[in-house]
């Protein structure tokens, strides 16, 4: 009787749906509070006063410029 | 496939890339920024309205180290997408290594996600723009993303259903189709409306240098990508080990 071990090593492609749904929902997060919020996150929990402090449009305010995404 | 390897240097390679973004803006386009910014103070203060200058050198200064977070959050968003674009793309991307094949993939988007838009609605530095315009304008730019981005998945999968066969025919029929779909949508789509009332020479430069600096980002992402890539091999797995009696 003998044995023998062997170490295989496979290639794969493709990706499970829940790291292309993690990965999907970075995107569109990332790029929403970046690129786009105008106070509508924070509203969630401020009510208006996030809408005429725009905290996240201020704070990104010079990468949105510098990225591309409309400003003022 | 090693899922959770393969998240975490994608997310990494953004995150680095991003904060480069950031710290390289530092220098080449604030220069550009404070120029319009103080453009603005300018009408502000002509207009009538106070201007507190010492409370507006510390704001910016928040709003500066706000570029550098922003630009790690962005970073980290766009690689999401990256690194689901290349794991499907990577078979087909020439480049004898990983490092190779992700700067090619990476000067494809930055084409379709970046320049493709920015040609259509350039970007402006403050002092350009209607506030009460913005959510339009969001729109406009989101649009043209989104139909650069969809015309160019799908050219990719013409491009693959075409086959090996039909190579030479690839070549032409898959650059057309994105460039007329591309020339439809700035055909149809409006134009930024907005005044401009900054100098010409303000303008250009901003956007020459905001491309320069994207393009930077796009390529540091590509490299980052390949290099862990080539290091981690998310791609192979290990079989168990099978033992034969």
């Amino acid at each position: 009787m003998s044995n023998v071990n062997m170490l295989l090593v496979k290639e794969s492609s493709g990706l499970p749906k829940i790291a292309i749904g993690v990965l999907l929902a970075i995107l569109l997060f990332g790029m929403f509070i970046v690129g786009y919020d105008q106070g509508q996150l924070f509203s969630l929990v401020e009510g208006q006063k996030a809408f005429d402090d725009m905290w996240m449009h201020e704070f990104y305010h010079d990468l949105r410029h510098a990225a591309g995404f409309p400003c003022h | 496939m090693k899922t959770l390897a393969f998240i975490l240097i994608t997310l990494i390679s953004g995150a680095i890339a991003g904060t480069i973004l950031g710290l390289i803006n530092q220098l080449l386009v604030e220069p550009y920024i404070d120029q319009a910014i103080e453009i603005e103070v300018q009408n502000t203060v002509a207009s009538g309205e106070p201007v507190d200058l010492d409370e507006l050198v510390q704001y910016r200064l928040w709003q500066k180290g706000g570029e550098i977070v922003a630009g790690t959050i962005l970073g980290t968003s766009i690689s999401a997408l990256f690194g689901i674009v290349y794991v499907y793309s990577r078979d087909s991307l020439p480049g004898s290594n990983n490092k190779k094949k992700g700067l090619i993939l990476a000067g494809i988007m930055f084409f379709v996600i970046f320049l493709i838009p920015a040609l259509k609605y350039p970007a402006n530095p403050p002092a350009v723009g209607d506030p009460e315009t913005i959510e339009y304008r969001e729109s406009l730019y989101i649009g043209m993303l989104v139909i650069s981005g969809f015309t160019a998945l799908g050219v990719a999968i013409i491009y693959r259903s075409l086959g090996q066969s039909r190579k030479e025919s690839r070549k032409i029929i898959v650059p057309a189709t994105y460039a007329v779909i591309i020339a439809l949508a700035f055909a149809v789509l409006p134009n930024n409306s907005d005044e401009v009332a900054i100098s010409a020479d303000l303008l250009m430069n901003f956007r020459i240098v905001t491309t320069i600096t994207m393009g930077i980002f796009w390529g540091a992402l590509g490299i980052l990508l390949g290099s862990f890539w080539d290091v981690v091999k998310p791609h192979e797995t290990r079989a168990p080990k099978l033992r034969t009696v």
